[in-house]
């Protein structure tokens, strides 16, 4: 659906956006991360034909963002950062209008306001002023913006900044609901979100790709995914060369807690798991065990490991 | 044509329903009363060797309402747009810019046109209301209107190109006025150096103040005519590609 190669941006002597390449396929749900000021509203604002590409080629279903764009533009439904609209508008008028602009009119322009208005809750505010309604209101007016032309392609830009907790669960099902028919590209801050909604995720930082894969990969592929920690009675001089001598094993580190027992830290490498090891070899050894975990990573921590400056 | 036309609608609904168009309405109306009024103070002291078409359109306070009237009307075009983000939703519908830049432009020149209706109405009283046969002709009525229509194409285009500079209204509208001015000026050059300077038929060509004086004397010539079109072109083409840079290559 997206096919991104060596895209770039620069403002000035800035580069923003730095050769970045990824795809997206249809039917993905795809979170696309980074810290502030990472590039991801430059790099969506070139998919969507508002910026032009310092270097760099997409394309979109196909078609050149920037020699097709108008054909682009069609396929998309884009939602900006911010959720810019026409203040002066009423509901039901802005979202005809921009019905309209994308080519919809007579009964199926008539159906799809309504259709939207539906699934995006605003039908008790259809004939209220846009600059009367709250945030979160204003923000559902711009997804359903965004859903009218019925696009193969939805490009969110922090579609739930700044709503509150049942407004964020509420557009979260509807993106889930969503993702049957469409193809969704969204940048946020929430991982949670992201854990619950997208099968794929893409982590920049400083303009630059740092990951992109599935969340369960990411989780699974980060540093600390291998950890595994064991309470045992048995002393530390005894237990810590043992262990240590496994293959995937980098270091253990143990500490005596308040009870007597010790607690060990056992680093092992990434996607290895080392509890059926350590637990086969407590038994054989008779060492007395209460604990045996291994630790199971967040998407949180593979972003802040990623991104993390120092 | 279908997307300029919702365009260009949406527009026009932003002159008119809200109070920003029937205000500007109320002022053109009161100053055309105003220069009006004062016209015929002059014709009523003493003989007037002009038409009252003249006269009326050749007082400094026609000038000085008149360009008021450019930046108040377009200031807002582009520029609110992009102070409030709405024009990254516009550009990225699949809409062409031309359609964006004629579709505002027209909007904003029907509403100037709108704003004459009252003067011309004015000089149609003037025949009902009076017994007098009218100090004027309708040819030299009908040389005025046109005269009004040229001008405002030009420098509707000028404001739009202004309002496409900046996200901020008050500079669009202080652009406009610049540009206004300097082209009042252009006008001007051979009333203030004689016309014996060595550019001086030029200057004379781009003088708005002779376009008007030939017109509402009833002199219709095709040179203004093509001087004005061609310029509002070239505006409205510069002001697209302002636009429309997002799609240049680099
Ligand atoms: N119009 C602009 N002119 C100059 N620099 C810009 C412009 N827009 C963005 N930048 C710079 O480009 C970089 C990337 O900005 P961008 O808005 O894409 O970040 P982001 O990932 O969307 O951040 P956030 O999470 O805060 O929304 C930033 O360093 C920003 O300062
Ligand atoms: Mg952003």
């Amino acid at each position: 659906m997206i096919e991104i190669s060596s895209l770039s941006k620069s403002y000035g002597r800035h580069l923003a956006v730095d050769k970045i390449s990824f795809e997206v396929t249809r039917g993905d749900i795809v979170g696309f991360l980074g810290p502030n000021g990472a590039g991801k509203t430059t790099t969506l604002r070139m998919l969507t034909g508002f910026l032009p590409p310092t270097s760099g080629a997409a394309r979109i279903a196909g078609k050149d963002i920037f020699r097709e764009s108008l054909e682009v533009r069609r396929r998309i439904g884009y939602m900006p950062e911010n959720v810019p609209l026409y203040v002066d508008m009423r509901v039901k008028e802005y979202l005809r209008f921009r019905g309209a602009l994308k080519g919809l009119s007579g009964s199926r322009l008539r159906k799809r306001t309504a259709e939207v208005m539906e699934t995006c809750g605003l039908t008790d505010v259809r004939r209220k002023m846009i600059k009367t309604l709250s945030k979160g209101y204003r923000q559902r007016v711009g997804l359903a913006d965004a859903l009218i032309h019925e696009p193969d392609l939805l490009i969110l830009d922090e579609p739930t900044n700044g709503l509150d907790p049942n407004q964020i669960r509420a557009i979260r099902k509807l993106i889930q609901n969503l993702g049957d028919k469409h193809t969704i590209l969204l940048s946020t801050h929430i991982l949670s979100e992201v854990e619950m909604t997208c099968n794929k995720v893409v982590i920049i930082d400083g303009g630059k790709v740092k990951a992109a894969d599935t969340p369960s990969n990411l989780v699974s592929s980060m540093r600390q995914a291998g950890r595994v920690t064991v309470e045992l009675q048995t002393p530390k001089n005894e237990v810590e060369p043992i262990i240590s001598s496994f293959d995937e094993v980098t270091r253990v580190v143990g500490e005596t807690l308040q009870d007597g027992w010790n607690r060990f830290t056992v680093f092992a490498a990434p996607k290895t798991d080392t509890r059926l090891k350590i637990g086969n070899l407590a038994a054989e050894k008779k060492w007395p065990l209460r604990a045996l975990s291994r630790r199971v990573g967040t998407l949180e921590e593979v972003f802040v490991e990623l991104t993390r400056k120092d | 044509m279908r997307i300029f036309r919702i365009l260009f609608f949406k527009e026009l609904k932003a002159y008119f329903f809200s109070p920003f168009g029937w205000l500007i309405l109320a002022f053109a109306a009161l100053m055309q009363g105003f220069v009006l009024t004062e016209a015929l103070e002059a014709f009523s002291d003493q003989a007037q060797r002009e038409n009252l078409v003249f006269v009326t359109f050749s007082s400094p306070l026609f000038w000085f309402y008149f360009f008021v009237l450019f930046p108040v009307l377009t200031m807002r075009l582009f520029s609110e747009e992009s102070r409030s983000g709405t024009l990254e939703g516009l550009l990225t519908a699949p809409v062409q810019t031309w359609q964006v830049v004629l579709s505002k432009f027209s909007a904003s020149y029907l509403t100037f046109l709108i704003l004459w209706i009252p003067a011309f109405f004015h000089f149609y009283l003037f025949t009902i209301l009076t017994d007098v046969p009218p100090p004027f002709s309708k040819g030299e009525v009908g040389g005025a209107m046109i005269a009004i229509a040229l001008m405002g194409l030009l420098f509707t285009a000028c404001g739009c190109l202004a309002s496409a500079l900046t996200s901020s209204q008050i500079i669009a509208g202080l652009v406009c006025l610049g540009l206004l001015l300097v082209h009042f000026f252009l006008g001007a050059v051979t009333n203030i150096f004689g016309d014996t300077i060595p550019a001086a038929p030029l200057f004379e060509f781009v003088s708005s103040q002779n376009h008007l004086r030939d017109l509402t004397r009833g002199l219709v010539d095709t040179r203004p005519i093509a001087y004005y079109l061609s310029t509002t072109a070239f505006f409205l083409f510069l002001t697209y590609h302002l636009l429309d840079f997002r799609r240049w290559k680099p």
